[in-house]
């Protein structure tokens, strides 16, 4: 996958481009709002990540030039003005999501992921396997290793979004965003309880480490080898 | 400006008063010169020559002149006949030498025909002359006094209004130098400025209480940030000297700690915003048993993980206009703390009854004299701060149920709390 990043301070994008390069992406970088938007509109990507305020060219402006060329490429803003407001702001302008700074690489990679992959039509999956873990997406049954497992809905959704971003470390932002459609921060424990409740059906066939709480990050659904 | 609109209304005055006087005197003295016209006429048509002449003679010289040339000489009070006299009724002014103590007079008159020839007839006017001499004299004095009289009282009048704008001024510059108490004096007339001052004080108040509100919450700010910030700082230092096992343990207990001190910061930032009422409503038509069977979806979990009972009971639904997320944080902030703070095996009940919105606990509650200061920024009833938390979830729920126009109000449930939530 090919990535711009338009972002103009140093350290971040060090940060940003050794996590994609990682990960086995491809990502280009520019520096100020003219370049992006020349090399927006000059050559094909999978995504933009952009951050909002940048030297030249704002980046909501540039957003907007690149919509009205009929652009259509996702695009993730990245900006240090936190409030919901400037989201709605963010979200109007053409932005397809949007993350404040300062963030966990973790998050910002399954964002990305997300919306790259909405660009391609992918198979319709009615079934999701991850090691001995597999979900029926239609019938709702979720069995580990040929167990039956029951879940409350809150429990299959959590699962469900695990699964699908298996290996990888989910943050409660995210989690919670999966879950429940009221967006704000709670600064509770609801996604902890409901992981723990989830945690201890896993615990009871025997498998309570599949899910992994890592600190100061979030959850990872380990896949066994 | 005021001083020149009243002395050209007194001078207009005048003016008029003065044409009435003039135009009643010539009347006066057009109706007594008419009347001595037909009784001269009259006589010299009854009388023969030499009556006449005697009643001519016998005219009050003070009120009428009447003169009449016979064939060889003057008779009457007049010594000689003025030339280019017109005929009565026009008239003309012609002066008279007397050997009296005034001794020029001013005479009108004209001259009447009559069977022994021509008669003339004049009244003196000097009397008039002087009156009006006398009254132009008057007039020009009043209009002085009056000018000098307003321009005095106006500028009384615009240096007291000036000595209070000064005064306001010279308040107003030592504000502006940080003293935030001083007032603007208010006089007992209640006029204009005084209304100015009283709204110039209130805006006062509002603007003092605001800045200690801030300078409280920095100190605040600066105690909650401080806190984890010098716990980061310790942490790095020791991270140094860490053997490369425990590194990652610790930079994640750090990052912990981190995120602890960006959302205080956040929560701080967005309470101030819709405080302000920067934040605009994103208003919608909700149902309010929704919202609170949406609220029992997402905490009984976590009522269940602590071993408490959580119910709901919907006894009428009432639709609102309002913010669905910034509602919803609302009430799962006091749903939130009711589980905190009831303890294990407490009971919590959500009751919706048509407006009204009830969250009933039977944990410790809250001491009566509390009840008002647990909505005040980053306070925490409990001393030790050991629950995790910024202190700002009470004021963030207060702020955002006073954009809905709604009240909030905490009473005792013997025991525990029952926080009533109006629409």
């Amino acid at each position: 996958m090919k990535i711009l990043l338009v972002e103009d301070d140093a350290t971040t994008i060090d940060y940003i481009v050794k996590g994609f390069l990682e990960q086995g992406h491809n990502i280009e970088t520019a520096s100020d709002g003219h370049q992006g938007l020349l090399q927006a509109t000059s050559s094909q990507y999978d995504l933009l990540i952009l951050d909002r305020m940048l030297p030249q060219l704002d980046g909501l402006k540039l957003l907007a030039a690149l919509r009205a060329t009929g652009d259509q490429t996702p695009v993730l803003i990245l900006s240090a003005l936190a409030h919901v407001d400037e989201r709605v702001k963010g979200l109007r302008a053409g932005g397809d999501d949007y993350m404040t700074k300062p963030f966990a690489f973790s998050e910002l990679l399954v964002r990305a992921e997300k919306l790259m992959q909405r660009g391609q039509s992918a198979p319709v999956t009615t079934d999701l396997v991850v090691g001995g873990l597999k979900m029926e997406l239609l019938t709702r049954n979720v069995t580990l290793d040929g167990q039956d497992l029951m879940l409350q809905p809150k429990e299959f959704q959590l699962l469900k979004y695990l699964m699908e971003h298996a290996n990888q470390v989910i943050s409660r932002t995210l989690l919670f965003e999966a879950v429940w459609d009221y967006h704000f921060d709670p600064r509770t424990n609801v996604i902890d309880v409901h992981i723990a409740k989830l945690r201890r059906k896993f615990e009871e066939l025997g498998h309570g480490e599949l899910i992994e709480t890592v600190r100061g990050a979030g959850y990872r659904l380990r896949q066994r080898h | 400006m005021f001083s020149t609109l009243v002395t050209v209304i007194i001078g207009a005055l005048l003016f008029v008063l003065y044409r009435q006087l003039i135009i009643e005197q010539q009347y006066q003295v057009t109706q007594y010169l008419e009347s001595e016209t037909q009784r001269y006429q009259h006589l010299a048509r009854t009388v023969d020559r030499r009556s006449f002449a005697a009643q001519i003679r016998a005219a009050d010289p003070q009120t009428a002149l009447i003169a009449w040339r016979n064939s060889y000489d003057m008779v009457g009070a007049l010594s000689f006949m003025p030339e280019d006299m017109p005929m009565l009724p026009q008239t003309r002014d012609f002066p008279i030498l007397t050997g009296g103590p005034d001794k020029l007079h001013i005479l009108t008159g004209g001259l009447v025909m009559t069977r022994y020839g021509p008669v003339l007839i004049a009244t003196r006017t000097d009397n008039l002359a002087t009156l009006i001499d006398k009254f132009i004299s008057a007039a020009a004095t009043a209009v002085m006094l009056t000018i000098i009289l307003t321009l005095a009282l106006g500028y009384l009048f615009s240096k007291a209004i000036l000595r209070r704008l000064v005064q306001y001024n010279r308040l107003s510059e030592q504000i502006e130098r940080g003293h935030y108490d001083t007032r603007l004096p208010l006089s007992w007339r209640q006029d204009e400025f005084d209304m100015l001052a009283l709204q110039f004080n209130k805006v006062l108040d509002i603007l003092e209480n605001n800045l200690m509100a801030v300078r409280g919450a920095t100190d605040n700010i600066a105690h909650d940030l401080r806190t984890p910030l010098s716990h980061i700082r310790i942490g790095l230092e020791e991270l140094a000297s860490k053997s490369t096992d425990e590194v990652s343990e610790d930079c994640a207990i750090l990052t912990e700690e981190l995120d602890h001190c960006l959302a205080t910061f956040d929560a701080m930032l967005s309470l101030t915003r819709i405080e302000e009422g920067q934040q605009t409503l994103d208003l919608q038509k909700l149902s309010l048993a929704q919202l609170c069977t949406d609220l029992l979806e997402m905490a009984d979990a976590v009522a269940e993980s602590n071993g408490q009972t959580l119910s709901l009971s919907l006894l009428s639904d009432h639709i609102i206009h309002g913010d669905k997320y910034l509602l919803f944080q609302a009430l799962y902030n006091l749903v939130d703390n009711a589980m905190k703070y009831s303890g294990q095996g407490a009971r919590i009940d959500i009751i919706q009854s048509g407006p009204q919105v009830q969250i009933c606990d039977n944990g410790p509650g809250i001491p009566d004299e509390s009840k008002e200061r647990v909505f005040e920024r980053l306070v925490r009833l409990d001393p030790s701060r050991h629950l995790q938390g910024t202190g700002l979830g009470l004021s963030m729920v207060k702020a955002i149920l006073s954009r809905h126009n709604a009240k909030i109000n905490l009473t005792d449930n013997h025991p525990g709390l029952v926080v009533t939530i109006k629409f």
